[in-house]
């Protein structure tokens, strides 16, 4: 044999190609033209390239084999999108296609090197070397690292590209297109239930497009009849790669104007899995050389594309697909060389050629010459949906292939090839009966059984007399298995994970059934005993885009928001909340707060609306403490805790009315805060009445600090805010700069005289601009988060989550007064209960001063005895404006809690500072005169 | 205690009978050997060899994952004791072992969980010459992205309380983070930007089957018995004690029974009425198909609830934290990939046309301070070595050096008592939930 030759051939009725479209592209930068409807491996065959891409391990030469999505040979770089499947994919004009895994070129792959020393890279070689010494092994890895298979990843930069999602709900779902399938969808449709019809070729028709006369007029009928259907949708070149519980199904649609891949999810009321077979290749020596190829994958070169796959064929075939290759090729032109017929017992040796075949060897040892050998010796089942749904396949040693139990839910059935054999007209009228009884399923009706379809008998075939390739993709021959096997890798789940048989990028499709039948024979079991291994979801491979579909994490902002960036705010990401850190100048900020007064925006504090009767049991469940005597027009600080007692959220809750109440909560602990009151109102207490509404958007939150606070909020209101009408922790509602229905507390996280009034959420900038318009005599600035937490820091009051951590118990917190253990239930009792009588024993929540007043120590500096005996850690630091000198709360162990004690902290330069334990939380006001005045 | 009593009747013979199982010899891997193998085309012989059940072991082990086989290895390797019994109801290493996206690393937040992890990583790093089997170890390094100035917070307590402990681990800017990742997205477009990274060059990824077979070879060659698809039916205790195992394949009797199930653990610590807090999630991790290698080292994002490394052989694997509910299902679910994928690309935009292969789940069994529980039980002779949660195989090699020691003395070894099953009626948590929860 010369040149490979294959060529174009003359136009044939089921071609897909449209030959008055020319597509350009190019093919490792040279320059080639083909039909629109050709694949990229059609195109590359029509002008002559039979060498597709190189092997992972040995960089074998390959060429096509299935002809299909799942060919493991066919895997090419199209622009910057790697692993692109080139026997499934169809050109685009400019397409810029390259070969992968191969270097410096397709021709001559260096790599390659690796056949004359296969020998001794069996299963698991790697597991045996690079043993000793040691030292090298980081070497040998990054070698090893460079033989990575696939293409390059996309270069960094840029976005993630244009991804989208949707979602619908058929009635019934029909996986799979070919006979069987589409007249599933049609009789669902007939019954007038919403149908999607999924293919994961470009067109419908499955075998029938590549069949023949008959096959192709009876293909002509069902489409007309499906196009008479305005409610079966058909999706082709889409593939449901899940279906997960209740009969969420993920489709993947490969191809479309919206994007590159898009994921499709559909509440499916019937599921019908009608994929038909996949074609099992034959193991034997030279299995993989370019010319070798499966029936299937010859009947769509020729049918679909009118590419002739070679000039001389022989034909290894069991069954019809084979036999009508044979009469197909010699149709189109090919010299048919030899046609073993597998049924008889005879079968051939090996494929003899050195990166393209050249002959084959039959079993008496004659050579025939050949650049085409056909194989047709069986099917594999693609039961993987059907194992989603709980099924677990058993072999049929008659039928030579699995096929489906009976453990499938009612709401998924099967049909078509899947589910047994026939005529095209038989698996049509399987496919009718499936389809209606689907849709009588989706619509409540009682299921009752479909008339199963026959099975055919068909020998076993899945290897001859030599070891050949078992998994392409992986680059794993038949004789791997047995010498995992022969090491004690001998089930089916440790023979896949030694030899990586079906962990490529076919995932087993092809050669899953082969790896177990010849793991059958090694271990001297049956395939029915062996069984298969589990397929697991995805079915296809399916794009990290696809599947995350838009970017899409909303931001929260305050309606103060573009205000706080116009004035110079510095954002800070504070969960899902985007807020101003501060405006410039924070230490300035903080002590305008002491000296003047300052405005901030709280608008991301949890606002919690409750009403109702049994208001007062839930606060009593989720606090510690009591609830029972907060009076009409008063607020209470509370403090939650999980029910081992660590500390989950604090904040402070309003008494508005007699059954009405206003919960607050941190700004991170909204939700969880939400969720927890849920929590036990449905689980444990569904007998109380109290409506939970969350508020937090609907109500602007804006925090009035400094001595002049209430000189500034009385210029804008009707509420009497002198000290006698108006306490500490009471609450009033009032109009505000006009605005009615606003709700005023006066509290105080910062240390002074302050009020936090809650607006609606529509007024909060307007309340927000008149305060500063109003204010500026009484030197009213605003001020950001940092400013609030140098604040609170000298005032000595701690933010949950940065001074308490994950085990902080409420008495290891400092917040024992608050834990009023006499109640009868509260979440969290029993442990503190226990941990209050170890008082103590456990870590406490300090104040502390540095010698060095100058000295800050970074928040996680730890507290150490000796050399490395951590003891604590600094929890908050700041330079203290007003003191002007470094404050810290520190979190140690209880005995150097006591005041006085003397610490070692060990800075993150390493160098050692210490300090020493004050009397008293707060840095500032300790009597709280500010606040109370 | 009576446990060490009943350790000290059965040290004697399988000490004796280590060195005559010893002395045959393990065939040696070595590149010589696959050299000459592949020459002279000869067959390697069994790692593991089958056997019928015996009638009695000195220790019987439930669970043939790392844990499991590395306490079998260390019995018979450290302590000469070798009348073992490993059984396992599926196949070795079929649990979390092989389901674990492999990654070892150190940097944790408790003193003890520094030191105990520590311990780990050094028994890693000579695990290949101790086992004659390379579990290919890539020290690859170990990045946890920070994204709000709360994790920056715990990534800087986590760095400092590391230093303390000797263990290679500093907090990095986003900056650094850009060179060392080249693909990462550290600008400020994302909508949670990179801030900062716990760098940890120390920890990395391994090959988890074959740390698994490395263990079960090397005990095997030393004598213990690797029992698969042989279930654990029930546990007979006689005045307190434990006697032995109801096996699906028969009775054993036996004064020692180690529980490493993970998962399953307290469907086996329910065999004798021992009570463990412990909630059993799955844990769901999913690949890609392979391309050529571009991320140099593993990736953590605890506030995109994301881990990610590449394989040698190309594949990107991804983890995530437990699934929210208790399960004992190990399926897939869609939302697990949707979730993890929108999350990589906003910490690698460039990826999206790559493709997940596969995904799969594997049980977590969860303590409530996200620390392990190892050690004796108010049942004498009934061991545990279980609430591995999602950080089991990290601690497989120093867990099993532990447990194989406590078992050989009676007495606890002091890097494990922390972990004591009595803490939780004591209140000495050791809170790793900080560095522990997505922390991979």
């Amino acid at each position: 044999m010369s040149k490979p030759v294959s060529s174009r051939i003359n136009s044939q009725s089921g071609e897909v190609i449209d030959r008055t479209k020319p597509i350009n592209f190019t093919w490792n930068g040279q320059p080639l033209t083909a039909y629109e409807g050709d694949t990229i491996v059609s195109a590359l065959m029509a002008s002559g390239v039979q060498v597709i891409s190189r092997s992972f391990k040995y960089h074998r030469p390959r060429g096509v084999l299935s002809a299909s999505y799942v060919d493991p040979n066919c895997s090419v770089t199209v622009s910057d999108e790697p692993n692109v499947r080139g026997a499934h994919r169809r050109l685009r004009e400019g397409d810029d296609v390259r070969a992968q895994n191969a270097w410096p070129s397709l021709k001559l792959d260096v790599r390659a090197v690796n056949q004359l020393v296969g020998r001794f890279l069996g299963p698991g070689f790697y597991y045996k070397t690079f043993i000793k010494p040691q030292f090298l092994w980081p070497s040998y890895q990054k070698v090893l690292s460079r033989f990575a298979p696939g293409g390059s990843p996309p270069a960094p930069g840029g976005g993630h590209g244009n991804f989208d999602k949707r979602y619908t709900h058929p009635d019934v779902l029909v996986a799979g297109a070919g006979p069987a399938g589409i007249a599933a969808a049609i009789e669902a449709a007939r019954a007038g239930v919403k149908v999607m019809l999924v293919e994961e070729e470009y067109e419908i028709g499955g075998h029938l497009r590549y069949g023949g006369p008959e096959a192709l007029a009876a293909l002509a009928a069902l489409r007309a009849e499906v196009n008479s259907y305005h409610n079966i949708e058909v999706l082709t070149d889409s593939v449901v790669t899940g279906r997960y519980d209740d009969n969420w199904v993920a489709v993947v649609q490969r191809s479309g104007v919206w994007s590159h891949e898009r994921l499709i999810k559909a509440r499916v009321g019937t599921l019908v899995v009608a994929p038909g077979l996949i074609e099992r290749p034959y193991v034997f020596a030279g299995n993989d050389l370019p010319g070798v190829m499966l029936s299937t994958a010859a009947m769509r070169l020729l049918e679909l594309h009118a590419v002739r796959p070679g000039t001389r064929a022989v034909i290894l075939t069991a069954n019809t697909s084979g036999d009508e290759a044979v009469e197909r090729l010699r149709s189109a032109g090919v010299e048919i060389a030899l046609v073993i017929d597998a049924r008889t017992g005879v079968t051939l040796r090996r494929a003899i050629g050195r990166g393209r075949l050249k002959a084959v060897e039959c079993a008496d040892g004659t050579k025939i010459p050949a650049d085409l050998l056909i194989t047709a010796t069986g099917w594999t089942a693609p039961t993987s949906l059907l194992n989603m749904a709980g099924d677990r396949p058993i072999w049929d040693p008659v039928a030579a292939r699995f096929f489906p139990s009976e453990l499938i839910p009612p709401s998924v059935m099967a049909t078509g090839g899947i589910v047994g054999d026939g005529t095209i007209d038989q698996l049509i009228k399987h496919g009718r009966a499936v389809g209606a009884e689907a849709a009588a399923r989706a619509t409540g009706a009682t299921p009752t059984p479909v008339p199963p379809l026959t099975r055919e008998a068909h020998p076993a075939l899945f290897h001859g007399p030599t070891t050949g390739f078992l998994d392409f993709s992986e680059d794993v021959k038949s004789k791997d298995i047995m010498a995992a096997v022969k090491e004690g890798y001998d089930s089916a789940e440790l023979a896949k994970r030694f030899t990586t048989s079906g962990m490529g990028t076919s995932q087993g499709k092809l050669e899953n059934v082969n790896a177990m039948a010849i793991l059958a024979e090694a271990t001297g079991r049956d395939l029915e005993s062996t069984g298969t291994t589990i397929w697991r979801p995805p079915y296809a491979p399916i794009s990290l885009g696809a599947l995350a579909g838009r970017a899409f994490d909303p931001v929260r902002i305050s309606p103060m928001q573009p205000w706080h960036v116009e004035h110079g705010a510095v954002p800070l990401i504070a969960g899902q909340w985007i807020r101003p850190e501060h405006y410039g100048d924070p230490s300035a900020e903080a002590q305008n707060v002491r000296t003047h007064v300052g405005i901030i925006d709280v608008t991301p504090l949890g606002k919690i609306d409750l009403q109702g009767p049994d208001v007062v049991k839930l606060l009593n469940l989720v606090y510690t403490n009591n609830w029972d005597n907060l009076q009409i027009g008063s607020v209470r600080y509370g403090v939650m805790c999980a029910e081992d007692g660590v500390v989950m959220d604090d904040g402070v809750t309003a008494r508005l009315g007699t059954n009405h109440y206003l919960m607050t909560t941190t700004s991170s602990g909204a939700a969880t805060v939400w969720e927890t009151l849920e929590m036990w109102l449905q689980t444990s207490h569904p007998d109380w009445s109290v409506n939970v509404t969350p508020v937090t958007t609907a109500m602007a939150s804006i925090n009035i600090a400094g001595p002049n606070s209430r000189e500034l909020l009385g210029r804008l209101t009707d509420i009497d805010l002198s000290p006698e009408a108006f306490g500490y922790m009471k609450v009033r509602t009032g109009s505000i700069a006009g605005v009615p229905d606003c709700v005023v507390w006066r509290i105080g996280f910062t240390g002074e005289l302050s009020y936090e009034i809650h607006v609606p959420a529509s007024f909060g900038l307007h309340v927000w601009e008149t305060l500063l318009s109003v204010g500026a005599d009484l030197g009213v600035s605003p001020f950001g988060v940092e400013a609030q937490r140098i604040l609170r820091l000298e005032k000595g009051h701690l933010i949950v989550g940065q001074d308490t951590d994950g085990l902080t118990k409420a008495y290891e917190a400092g917040l024992g007064p608050l834990v009023k253990l006499g109640k009868d239930d509260f979440s969290g009792l029993p442990e503190l209960r226990w941990q209050e009588s170890l008082a103590g024993a456990h870590s406490q929540l300090v104040a502390i001063e540095t010698t060095d007043p100058q000295l800050v120590p970074p928040e996680a500096s730890q507290l150490v005895v000796g050399m490395a005996e951590i003891v604590g850690r600094i929890t908050s630091s700041r330079m203290s404006p007003t003191l002007k000198r470094s404050i810290a709360l520190a979190r140690v162990s209880g005995e150097l809690s006591v005041p006085g004690s003397r610490l070692t902290i060990v800075l993150p330069n390493g160098s050692r500072a210490e300090a020493v334990v004050r009397e008293n939380l707060s840095f500032i006001d300790p009597e709280g005169v500010r606040l109370h005045g | 205690m009576s446990h060490a009593e009943s350790v000290a009747s059965i040290k004697e013979p399988g000490g004796a009978q280590a060195r005559r199982r010893r002395s045959r010899g393990p065939a040696r891997y070595s590149a010589l050997d696959i050299f000459r193998r592949g020459v002279t085309n000869s067959d390697w012989p069994r790692s593991f060899r089958q056997h019928d059940l015996a009638k009695s072991y000195d220790v019987v082990i439930i669970g043939a994952g790392v844990h499991g086989l590395a306490c079998a290895y260390y019995l018979a390797a450290n302590h000469g004791i070798t009348n073992v019994a490993v059984l396992d109801k599926s196949y070795m290493g079929g649990g979390g072992s092989g389901r674990n996206t492999a990654i070892i690393r150190s940097n944790y937040l408790t003193p003890e969980g520094v030191r105990f992890y520590d311990r780990s990583v050094v028994l890693y790093q000579n695990l290949a010459a101790d086992l004659n089997y390379n579990v290919m170890f890539s020290q690859r390094g170990h990045l946890t992205l920070a994204h709000t100035d709360a994790s920056l917070r715990t990534m800087n307590w986590r760095a400092e309380v590391n230093k303390l402990q000797g263990i290679n681990s500093s907090v990095i800017d986003a900056a650094e983070v850009g060179r060392i990742v080249k693909y990462l997205d550290v600008s400020d477009r994302p909508r949670y930007p990179i801030l900062g990274a716990l760098y940890h060059p120390p920890g990395g990824i391994i090959r988890h089957d074959a740390v698994n077979w490395g263990y079960a070879r090397a005990a095997d060659h030393l004598g213990v018995q690797i029992h698969q698809q042989t279930e654990v039916l029930g546990i007979e205790t006689a005045g307190g004690k434990v006697t032995g195992v109801r096996t699906n394949r028969g009775a054993i009797s036996a004064p020692i029974v180690v529980n490493c199930t993970a998962g399953w653990a307290t469907t086996i610590s329910d065999m004798v009425d021992v009570k463990m807090p412990l909630i059993t999630h799955p844990l769901q991790a999913a690949v890609t198909e392979p391309v050529k290698v571009f991320l140099p080292t593993v990736i953590v994002s605890g506030s995109l609830h994301v881990y990610v490394s590449q394989t040698d052989r190309g594949e990107l694997v991804f983890g995530a934290s437990v699934d929210p509910y208790p399960s004992y299902s190990m399926r897939g679910s869609l939302e697990f990939t949707e979730s993890v994928a929108s999350h990589i690309l906003e910490l690698i935009p460039s990826i999206g046309s790559l493709k997940v292969l596969r995904q799969w789940a594997g049980l977590c069994d969860m303590t409530p301070d996200y620390s392990p529980i190892m050690g004796v039980t108010p049942v004498d002779g009934f061991l545990v070595d279980v609430g591995w949660g999602t950080y089991g195989f990290k601690a497989g090699p120093v867990s099993g050096e532990a447990m194989a020691a406590l078992i050989a003395t009676g007495r606890v070894p002091e890097i494990i008592s922390a972990f004591d099953l009595a803490r939780f009626a004591d209140g000495r948590l050791v809170g790793e939930k900080g560095a522990a929860s997505v922390g991979h």
